[in-house]
């Protein structure tokens, strides 16, 4: 298809284009699921779709708050460690072995409110933290928040003595186990996350506004877009959900370790990349990531299933970044003749 | 000037926070720790054993934490080596790649002793070991045991969970256990990797294929806090104590703790207490460069062999099986009661 046959194309036919490059990621995704059904042994059963929307819920709660973050023309590092703070601090006070200090409240269920707001503020108060150095003290974000990555998980250490907090109250394990049309409730909060979060990147001011700024942060100033503001509850919330990534971790695994959610930050950097967000700021929709997100677990699932060494995970997975970036790459061109 | 009063306010806090200097105590000399990482339980535990066994027989011990990283450790080494310490205790991140370094230390007069990761490639002053090849063998005994009782023969499938595949230590573990189940046909065994040992992957691992191999009989996982995840996944999809036989290596407290609560079989314990104490046995000998004979000795009540390898002395301590029979002993490290009792140094 040359430069003039695009230019020829008739309206429905570029509407069918546009809608196919907005959802790029989906159709990849609809494809590998349909190759691994086909062609991985035990791969195509709804106890594997189930577990595949399950896998998704922790790097995809973070992943939601680092692309508000990248979206907003930043960067956050710091999304592992937090969650691993506050899955550590869940841990110690609402696990009753290892170091778990085993606090129970009257009634019982008062145990999730009070841990969840507790992990969400312990998140936010990390975010408050790289929001001030990033905005207010106008310091560089990959630094603060590289900084805080390794800072914070070293206070994971320090605080768990590098024990482990074990059996978490039942009231909060509850959520790790009880199912919903065979997908666990802890998935379910994932999929709420995704879908308020879209709603409001997509549908509110706010949203508008932080893609604005990270499209162009002096264009977005002089419009009278309180930038700096933005930027810093963009921070703050990114710490938030990756302190309520850290929740769902905790709960999932029944406790915390020191070594809890490492290696997730890459994978929530794939999934938003993946997921169509730029990494220089202003382009992408949450949707597109938990596609992403879902396609990353889909992959890791065949490989379990094939056996293949581990190592595979992570080639594929690079390969796949590369992937979605050329086809990024491809679809600005193909945009660009088009218009 | 506010922005610059700011950064002011927050670079003195953040000095501030970080410069807490140690003091320090007269005793015979300084002994480095190079511990691989701070991330799991046996690890931290033997910087408590150690420093707690040294100091009983006189020595001073700073642990360096090298966070998993060959590089950082080796680096560690040579600062260490700068600093002239009495010895060095060296548990290493990958066994061979720190072989220059021991040499490196040794040939400027520092002895270096080796804890629970053998080296065998370069001579060393003194090695502590329960051997991993050999709780692979005792996970296999374990595991021959298990499935007879439950199937009346050894047949069925296993599930084998390593930790991170870039880890020597689990792939020492994994080599031992299938070298005993090879003779076994009618034992499928599946393995995977939790990268990185992180435990959310251990537990993904069990929930898918738990799904796609619903008939597994029996998980074994190399180390006790991937269980914790392993039995959560396991309580997901509606299993209870029992329904799944599981397994798993290194006597974490955690594991001790699944044994109790009956889902886990056996947890095949590496004798934490016993190796460090024997390290701090025969510290004066190492540090004074004196001969170690070889022979049986008590440690910690436990029958060690030592021999002379051609690596150097090495004294191999029993590891055990640790069952709800034998759960609450107190030698057991998982159940964290370091020995009250003073360290007797070898004569």
């Amino acid at each position: 298809m040359n430069h003039r046959t695009l230019r020829m194309t008739s309206p429905r036919q570029r509407a069918i284009a546009e809608f196919v490059l907005d959802h790029l990621v989906w159709f990849m995704l609809a494809t590998v699921l349909l190759a691994f059904s086909l062609f991985v042994p035990n791969f195509f059963q709804i106890g594997i779709f189930a577990n595949i929307i399950e896998q998704s819920t922790f790097v995809g709660v973070m992943a939601i708050g680092l692309a508000i973050v990248i979206i907003a023309g930043h960067m956050d590092l710091s999304v592992e460690s937090t969650a691993a703070l506050a899955a550590m601090i869940t841990g110690i006070l609402f696990c009753a072995r290892g170091i778990g200090l085993g606090i129970t409240l009257t009634p019982e269920w008062l145990v999730v409110p009070v841990s969840l707001l507790m992990a969400l503020a312990v998140g936010a108060v990390i975010g408050f933290l790289n929001g001030f150095f990033t905005i207010r003290l106008k310091m560089n974000a990959f630094i603060v928040t590289l900084a805080s990555y390794i800072w914070v998980r070293g206070l994971v250490v320090a605080i768990s003595g590098g024990r482990s907090a074990q059996d978490l109250s039942p009231s909060l394990r509850v959520i790790g186990i009880e199912q919903l049309l065979y997908v666990p409730l802890i998935a379910w909060i994932a999929i709420l996350c995704f879908a308020v979060f879209s709603f409001i990147m997509g549908r509110t001011p706010f949203g508008r506004h932080i893609t604005l700024i990270g499209g162009n942060a002096v264009a977005a100033f002089r419009a009278g877009i309180k930038v700096d503001r933005l930027m810093f509850i963009s921070f703050i919330l990114a710490g938030a959900i990756a302190g309520l990534a850290g929740w769902l971790l905790a709960i999932r695994t029944s406790g915390a370790t020191a070594n809890l959610g490492t290696g997730m930050l890459f994978n929530a950097f794939a999934a938003v990349v993946i997921g169509g967000v730029s990494l220089k700021g202003g382009v992408g929709k949450l949707p597109g990531v938990y596609a992403g997100v879902l396609l990353l677990s889909s992959i890791h699932t065949a490989i379990n299933l094939m056996g293949l060494p581990a190592h595979y995970t992570q080639v594929i997975l690079g390969l796949l970044v590369l992937a979605a970036v050329l086809l990024d790459t491809l679809k600005l061109q193909i945009r660009q003749r088009f218009a | 000037m506010n922005r610059l009063r700011r950064l002011l306010t927050a670079s003195i806090a953040i000095a501030a926070m970080t410069a807490v200097a140690p003091a320090f105590a007269d005793s015979k000399g300084k002994i480095y720790y190079m511990v691989p990482t701070l991330l799991d339980e046996f690890q931290t535990e033997s910087v408590s054993s150690i420093t707690k066994f040294m100091g009983d027989v006189g020595y001073e011990v700073v642990t360096l934490n090298a966070d998993n990283k060959t590089d950082l450790q080796q680096s560690q080494m040579n600062d260490t080596i700068l600093q002239k310490p009495a010895a060095i205790i060296l548990a290493a991140v990958d066994f061979n790649a720190l072989a220059p370094s021991i040499e490196k230390a040794r040939a400027a007069g520092i002895p270096v002793m080796i804890f629970d990761r053998q080296i065998t490639s370069t001579p060393s002053d003194l090695t502590s070991v329960a051997g991993t090849v050999e709780i692979g063998h005792v996970a296999a005994g374990e595991i021959q045991r298990l499935l007879t009782e439950k199937k009346g023969g050894v047949k069925g499938k296993i599930l084998q969970v390593l930790g991170d595949p870039a880890d020597p230590y689990t792939l020492d573990i994994q080599k031992g256990f299938e070298e005993r189940m090879k003779e076994f046909p009618d034992v499928q065994i599946i393995t995977l990797p939790a990268m990185q040992w992180e435990a959310s992957n251990a537990g993904t691992i069990v929930s898918d294929q738990l799904v796609a191999n619903p008939d597994i009989d029996l998980i074994f996982l190399h180390a006790a806090h991937l269980s914790v995840a392993a039995v959560a996944a396991l309580e997901a999809k509606g299993k209870k104590p029992g329904d799944v036989m599981l397994i798993s290596s290194n006597g974490a407290p955690v594991g001790l703790d699944l044994i109790r609560k009956g889902w886990l079989n056996v947890e095949v314990e590496q004798p934490l207490y016993a190796q460090a104490a024997a390290l701090a046995m025969f510290a004066d000998k190492v540090v004074n460069k004196q001969e170690i004979k070889p022979g049986t000795y008590k440690v910690l009540g436990l029958d060690s062999v030592l021999t002379i390898e051609p690596w150097g002395p090495n004294i191999k301590i029993p590891g055990a099986a640790i069952t709800k029979d034998n759960v609450d002993e107190a030698r057991f490290w998982g159940n964290l009661k370091a020995p009250a009792d003073k360290i007797t140094p070898v004569q």
